[in-house]
């Protein structure tokens, strides 16, 4: 009896262990609500929110500059969303965040087979196509990037933020 | 006494412990369980109709409604004699476990000739990083049995968005869009934008294909064709293309013959310059007029929506592009079919809640239309919306995740 007692705590050590140790790297979840969660906990920080998917061509090429991006602009909070159709392929959207040195973002995947209704709370008339980026600059204005960005627009923008004192 | 509350104390414990056990199991299964319901399009898990989250439907020439689903990783065919109230033991095209093309556009294709030979297409990601291969197959006992999947070309690049086309003589016309020309450009030192659309005919039932020949090179590589016949041995294929600059607009080819394509033409300059996938490819319909009739989105400088144009001289020019849907609604995935009283067109339209399918017809060869009526809904995800016609009636097919499969009469223009 008092093995199986002590294998229990130890299971349910393990349990909490192993989900306080790999919670800061899992995908977050993107459900009904997660948008303004995006908006709230960057209120005040020029974000860029970047969505993209695992099977889009274009994704792939522009993925890797955005990782340098991020990299070369502390100052710039940097969110990926995984827009794909069907999420749960935690594997193959890691290993693309991390080639791409995007994993220490905040990352999110769509995890609401109701895609139609994840994009309505982002955008009314955004119908699925990817890549597609949104600029938040500090004062909340958001300016919507249709397709690949160019790094140099990016680099625009974020100067212009990062000139703005608070 | 000390020994039976010891005995209780240590029965509660274990009770407590087992209860934290469970309860800790469960705020980590609760979850997963949750997340996999509400981040899956399917109901469920199995490979039945219920659990299918893309269903396409086909009449055969005996008016036996035939479908065919992805559902459990597996494609799976059953028939109904009665317009869809009952159906045949479903049978599985193969016993391995398939991993599926799960693109918005996907969705398996099938068509079945005079003697009933079934013929099948359908994508299955060949790799890691989600390069697609095009499956065939066949049945010639009725639906009892497939031939051995068989892929639609040798070619190992990524192959997706195919489309099966049952010709008058019972040639199988296939295309599909293809990437195998990225690897020689790429070689030369040259940039490959899209894909290529390719095609192949089958002259044994879909059991074999002949070898695959572009139609036309740097497509759109990440949305569905329309595909009809503008008289026996003509198949006209509609994408979206890429035209100069990367603006992806749609284009037409008309084929001579089966294996010949014609020149490609534009449907209507959106001025949609874009390096993205839109996932949203267009709806072909040819009438017995001869009459192309397109339906397409787009969100170009020129315009943004759905869109429908017609043209009465096998695509060289179309017509002035009319909306389709309220631009409030983001109205989404149009399907067009020439029916046997006239032309129908549906699409869906969300509200933040609730999708509606939409219709509207037209009993002049496209020149007006009849005002949009919603003719379903859903309050859960769900898969495009058909169109399939017995000949006699036409009938919107669409699978909800809420409700189900549902295939129902509508009004056609009669």
């Amino acid at each position: 009896m008092t093995r199986h007692l002590l294998a229990g705590v130890f299971l349910v050590g393990l349990l909490l262990s192993a989900t306080a140790s790999e919670a800061p790297q899992q995908l977050k979840p993107f459900v009904r609500g997660s948008w303004q969660d995006v908006l709230r906990s960057h209120a005040g920080r020029p974000t860029l929110v970047h969505f993209w998917g695992v099977t889009c061509g274009p994704c792939k090429v522009e993925l890797p500059l955005l990782g340098k991006f991020m990299t070369d602009h502390a100052g710039i909070d940097v969110v990926t969303i995984s827009a794909d159709l069907v999420p749960d392929l935690p594997g193959a959207t890691r290993s693309m965040l991390e080639k791409a040195g995007l994993w220490s973002a905040e990352n999110w995947t769509f995890s609401d087979g109701f895609v139609e209704r994840l994009r309505f709370e982002i955008d009314p008339a955004w119908q699925g196509d990817i890549p597609r980026t949104i600029l938040i600059s500090r004062d909340g204005t958001m300016t919507t990037i249709e397709g690949s960005a160019e790094m140099k627009e990016l680099e625009k923008w974020s100067d212009q933020q990062l000139a703005v004192k608070r | 006494m000390i020994d039976r509350l010891n005995r209780g104390n240590k029965a509660m414990l274990r009770t407590g412990l087992l209860g934290t056990i469970a309860f800790a199991l469960s705020l980590t299964a609760a979850p997963a369980q949750m997340n996999h319901q509400h981040a899956s399009e399917a109901a469920c898990d199995e490979s039945v109709l219920r659990c299918a989250s893309k269903v396409t439907p086909t009449f055969a020439p005996d008016g036996t409604l035939w479908l065919a689903w992805m559902a459990g990783g597996q494609v799976s065919v059953a028939s109904s004699k009665d317009g869809g109230h009952s159906f045949s033991i479903p049978v599985q095209v193969s016993k391995e476990h398939l991993n599926l093309d799960w693109g918005p556009d996907a969705r398996p294709k099938i068509v079945v000739d005079r003697k009933g030979c079934i013929a099948l297409a359908f994508s299955v990601f060949r790799d890691k990083a989600f390069n697609g291969q095009v499956l065939t197959t066949r049945s010639t006992d009725g639906g009892k049995s497939f031939d051995e999947l068989r892929p639609i070309t040798s070619s190992n690049e990524s192959q997706r968005f195919e489309a099966l086309g049952l010709d008058a003589d019972g040639s199988v016309f296939a295309a599909w869009l293809d990437k195998r020309n990225r690897v020689p450009a790429e070689q030369s030192g040259q940039k490959y934008d899209g894909a290529g659309l390719f095609f192949a005919s089958s002259k044994d039932g879909g059991a074999t294909y002949s070898e695959a020949r572009l139609a036309a090179d740097n497509t759109c590589e990440c949305c569905r064709l329309g595909l009809a016949f503008a008289a026996p041995g003509h198949p006209v294929v509609v994408f979206r293309n890429i035209f100069d600059g990367g603006v992806r607009d749609h284009a037409i080819v008309t084929f001579a013959d089966p294996a010949t394509p014609g020149e490609v033409r534009r449907v209507s300059k959106d001025d949609w310059q874009i390096a993205a996938c839109p996932h949203h490819g267009p709806s072909l319909a040819i009438s017995a007029t001869g009459t192309y009739h397109v339906t397409w989105y787009t969100n170009g400088k020129a315009r943004k929506g759905l869109f429908y144009a017609r043209s009465q001289d096998e695509g060289r020019t179309f017509s002035d592009p009319i909306p389709v849907g309220r631009a409030d609604r983001n109205p989404t995935r149009p399907y067009i079919l020439a029916g046997p009283r006239g032309m129908t067109v549906v699409w869906k339209e969300f509200d933040g809640e609730k999708t509606t399918v939409n219709l509207m017809t037209s009993r002049d060869d496209g020149q007006s239309w009849s005002k949009p009526t919603a003719v379903a809904a859903t309050t859960d995800t769900s898969d495009h919306p058909l169109l399939v016609s017995d000949g006699q009636n036409t009938f919107l097919s669409w699978m909800t995740k809420a409700d189900g499969y549902r295939i129902q009469p509508i009004g056609d223009g009669s």
